[in-house]
């Protein structure tokens, strides 16, 4: 099912080429290398934020090091210190790049990355932030952490040793926070002799992997950290590799809230007054856009109004989309507080108060159905009535498997009864508000953050947009020949069974109700 | 469609969104104001939040006495331009016991006039969420900061107790005598706050803008002299040249730098085109290796 990429010239256009989006993995031109200069005065053309994975061992800080070093607008105090660092090998110097990313004391002198770590750095037309996440096993819940704020990914293997297990755990932590853009740079190309067919043979695996994962825009780069090929320079070592530089790559890729699409969804924060008559309900909105005079609901209430003010200390908007934070003065007083997720209407969210959801356990507490636990979602803080674990993701095999307990760095699935309705979506329709953090309602520590897969109201009508198949649907068609036997009732559970697995090979989400 | 939004646009709603769940989910808030050019934007961003509503909590000075005068009286301006509540605070038994950054080293006299003065105001008034102007980009220890800190009893920093944050989600809850630090800059960079300052005309003590200062050079760092309690030493004479500042703070630690950039303009400019990062001017900074990261687990900011 993997399709090889086509690979491309590097082109000499100023601006690269957009990044094709689809069910297979692409490869996106090159835009030509560039000098790195900080930009100067104006506000830069939107921000990106990376995340990167993978082990120390696999020279991830180097990595981050080098290209902080190549693409960035350094202080020259920190390239002195930089500089400084570089230990004699053989007859020259190398610097240690990843003093420029490793942070905390401890860290150092453990020699390994405890914490995600952030890094900012500017190219000529956008603000990269790098989220740096340990690649250890037992940092699954930092990495899961980093990952939620990221829009792209960067992933790193040894070319020597290619996909590892750790890798693929990697792979199904990015797919669960929603993260569809990701780039695998294979590092230290020098010790495999710049070989094409080692970096081909990972390449063919991360397509299959990435395909698995629904990752969108599947880039394969080799490179060489502490010499910079193709980190953001292109190497003369691998001529047969056509593609972009990482940095070239990571400059194509779209910015954060360039897409507006998809039905306006503001969780209320605070409702803030001015003393006389003003009200105004205040948030970000998270999804779509809104415009003076559109109509607004609290899917909650049903209650409706329409705007009739967006209102920022700077002045009056016309309209205001995806990740502008405003206030919406209705016009007419709306009964609703902090906690409401105003929509348009149509569209709401689910007032739900019966939930499926993924997790990712982040307490060294582990999940015990007596405790205490509430559900903070956009704005909302709610009890939980009722939960129990259901399934828990083999990491290795990559496979959910019926479980009753979860445990820290572990992904699992969960049904959640809320002590009242909270307005969610499906995560996968509506990431900022189809999340949720899972907390101690005695300590208020964060347990578990969580994504939802089924919203329910109370009484089980269930809002996921699974196709159903029933019994009703496969007796009057694929399996209208059988009758009532134990034979014919085998058969009719094998045809259920492999109808369900086509149409999900096909991507169809399916629920078998039988 | 409305156009994309630019980074600084990005980083304004980040923090304004921050500003609102802190204010909503903590009992009793206060901003730590400390004058210079991060407080200025944290406090334009404090007040876009809640517009036309004031900020819904008072501004909390710790006075060292060793502030530079122009700062003190920016201060008080600001104050009462956006007519705010100001608490300034002093820690009294060091000023007692005549704690000052000329005769003490920079870590006794910052742990003691400012740590600790911190802490005291805290207290005193009980708030349980302070917002501080601190940035990812300042520092190594900084750079894996959460932007809800959680402090255990005695306002100290664990970096092993922090929270996850996954998303935009935000979670307050507090335990039994946990404070927060809240950080609504944290992705902003040095150059982002002047830029931010330059795109919203915001006035900036004048500290920033280059003008002839009587300086004396020490250690390789540029003084001015702010008053006369500072001694000078033996064939030390103070010499008129034209600085500025890239930080500022108690005016015997705070170093400044050659400049003729006098308007926001130039010094923008400059700024971008700054070969050394801020914290070089901070002498305490470079009292002793991870000095940052021991501040903080202190409870300096």
């Amino acid at each position: 099912m993997t399709a090889k990429p086509k690979l491309k010239p590097v082109g000499t256009h100023p601006a690269p080429a957009p990044t094709v989006v689809g069910a297979q993995p692409v490869v996106t031109t090159a835009a030509p290398l560039r000098q790195p200069v900080a930009p100067r005065g104006d506000d830069l053309k939107g921000s990106l934020r990376i995340l990167t994975c993978g082990s120390v061992d696999d020279g991830k800080s180097t990595l981050l090091g080098r290209l902080l070093w190549d693409a960035s607008d350094l202080y020259d105090d920190q390239r002195t210190t930089i500089e400084r660092s570089g230990k004699r090998a053989g007859d020259g110097v190398s610097p240690d790049f990843s003093l420029l990313v490793d942070g905390l004391v401890a860290e150092r002198e453990q020699g390994i990355t405890i914490d995600i770590a952030w890094r900012y750095f500017d190219t000529a037309t956008r603000r990269i932030v790098v989220i740096d996440s340990p690649g250890h096993e037992q940092y699954t819940r930092n990495m899961a952490s980093g990952a939620s704020h990221a829009d792209a990914a960067i992933m790193l293997v040894d070319a020597r040793s290619g996909l590892k297990r750790q890798t693929r755990r990697h792979a199904a932590i990015l797919q669960l926070v929603g993260l569809k853009r990701v780039v695998l740079a294979v590092n230290k190309m020098d010790l495999v002799d710049w070989s094409q067919d080692e970096f081909r043979a990972i390449e063919s695996d991360f397509h299959d992997l990435a395909w698995a994962c629904g990752f969108e825009a599947a880039v394969v780069v080799p490179v060489a950290a502490p010499s910079g090929d193709n980190v953001a320079r292109r190497s003369d070592k691998m001529p047969w590799y056509k593609g972009p530089t990482l940095l070239e790559h990571l400059e194509s890729l779209p910015s954060r809230t360039a897409d507006a699409r998809g039905p306006f969804r503001l969780a209320v924060q605070t409702v803030l007054r001015d003393g006389r008559d003003f009200r105004g309900l205040a948030g970000t909105i998270s999804a779509g856009e809104i415009k003076v005079g559109d109509t607004i609901v609290d899917g909650l209430s049903g209650q409706r109004a329409r705007v009739a003010r967006i209102v920022t200390m700077d002045r009056d908007l016309k309209s205001a989309s995806v990740g502008q934070a405003v206030t919406i003065q209705p016009d007419r007083d709306l009964d609703v507080a902090r906690g409401v997720v105003l929509s348009s209407p149509g569209s709401e969210p689910v007032a739900a108060s019966d939930i499926s959801a993924r997790l990712v356990w982040m307490s060294e507490t582990p999940f015990d159905a007596r405790s205490g636990y509430l559900v903070r979602t956009a704005t909302d803080l709610v009890p939980v009535a009722d939960m129990a674990i259901t399934a828990r993701l083999d990491l290795e095999a990559l496979e959910t498997r019926p479980a009753d307990a979860c445990a820290v760095n572990d992904i699992a699935d969960a049904r959640i009864r809320l002590g009242r309705a909270a307005a969610l979506d499906l995560f996968k329709n509506e990431p900022e508000t189809g999340s949720f953090l899972l907390v101690d309602a005695v300590s208020g520590a964060t347990l578990a953050g969580g994504v939802v897969t089924k919203a329910g109201r109370d009484g089980g009508v269930v809002a996921d947009d699974a196709f159903r198949l029933t019994r009703d649907v496969l007796a009057r068609g694929i399996c209208r020949d059988l009758g009532t036997s134990e034979s014919d009732r085998e058969e009719f559970q094998r045809r259920a069974r492999e109808t369900a697995i086509l149409l999900r090979a096909a991507g169809v989400d399916v629920r078998l109700e039988i | 469609m409305t156009a994309p939004l630019s980074h600084l646009d990005l980083l304004e709603a980040e923090a304004i969104h921050i500003f609102r769940e802190a204010a909503a989910q903590f009992r009793k808030p206060v901003l730590l104001y400390s004058i210079g050019k991060d407080s200025t934007v944290l406090l334009h961003l404090a007040r876009k939040a809640f517009w036309p509503q004031k900020p819904p909590f008072p501004l909390l000075h710790v006075d060292t006495t060793w502030k530079f005068r122009d700062m003190i009286a920016f201060r008080d301006k600001t104050v009462r331009d956006f007519g705010l509540d100001l608490i300034v605070h002093t820690n009294e038994d060091g000023r007692a016991r005549g704690i000052n950054p000329i005769d003490h080293t920079p870590s006794v006299y910052t742990d003691i006039m400012k740590t600790q003065g911190l802490k005291q105001a805290l207290d005193t008034h009980g708030f349980d969420a302070a917002f501080g102007g601190a940035r990812r980009d300042e520092e190594a220890s900084r750079a894996k900061e959460r932007v809800f800190s959680f402090r255990a009893a005695g306002h100290r920093w664990d970096p092993r107790r922090q929270r996850p944050e996954m998303w935009r989600l935000l979670n307050g809850r507090l335990d039994a005598n946990e404070t927060v630090r809240v950080f609504p800059l944290s992705n902003w960079t040095e150059r982002d706050v002047w830029r931010y300052i330059l795109r919203e005309k915001l006035d900036v003590v004048p500290l920033y803008f280059a003008a002839p200062r009587p300086t004396v050079e020490r250690n390789g760092q540029l003084l001015v002299l702010d008053d006369a309690r500072m001694p000078l030493a033996s064939g030390e004479t103070p010499v008129v040249r034209s600085v500025r500042f890239r930080t500022l703070g108690c005016w015997p630690l705070t170093a400044c730098v050659p400049s003729t950039a006098a308007d926001l303009a130039s010094v923008v400019a400059e700024t971008l085109d700054a070969s050394t990062s801020e914290r070089q001017g901070r002498l305490i900074d470079h009292d002793q290796a991870g000095a940052m990261e021991k501040k903080k687990q202190e409870g300096y900011f």
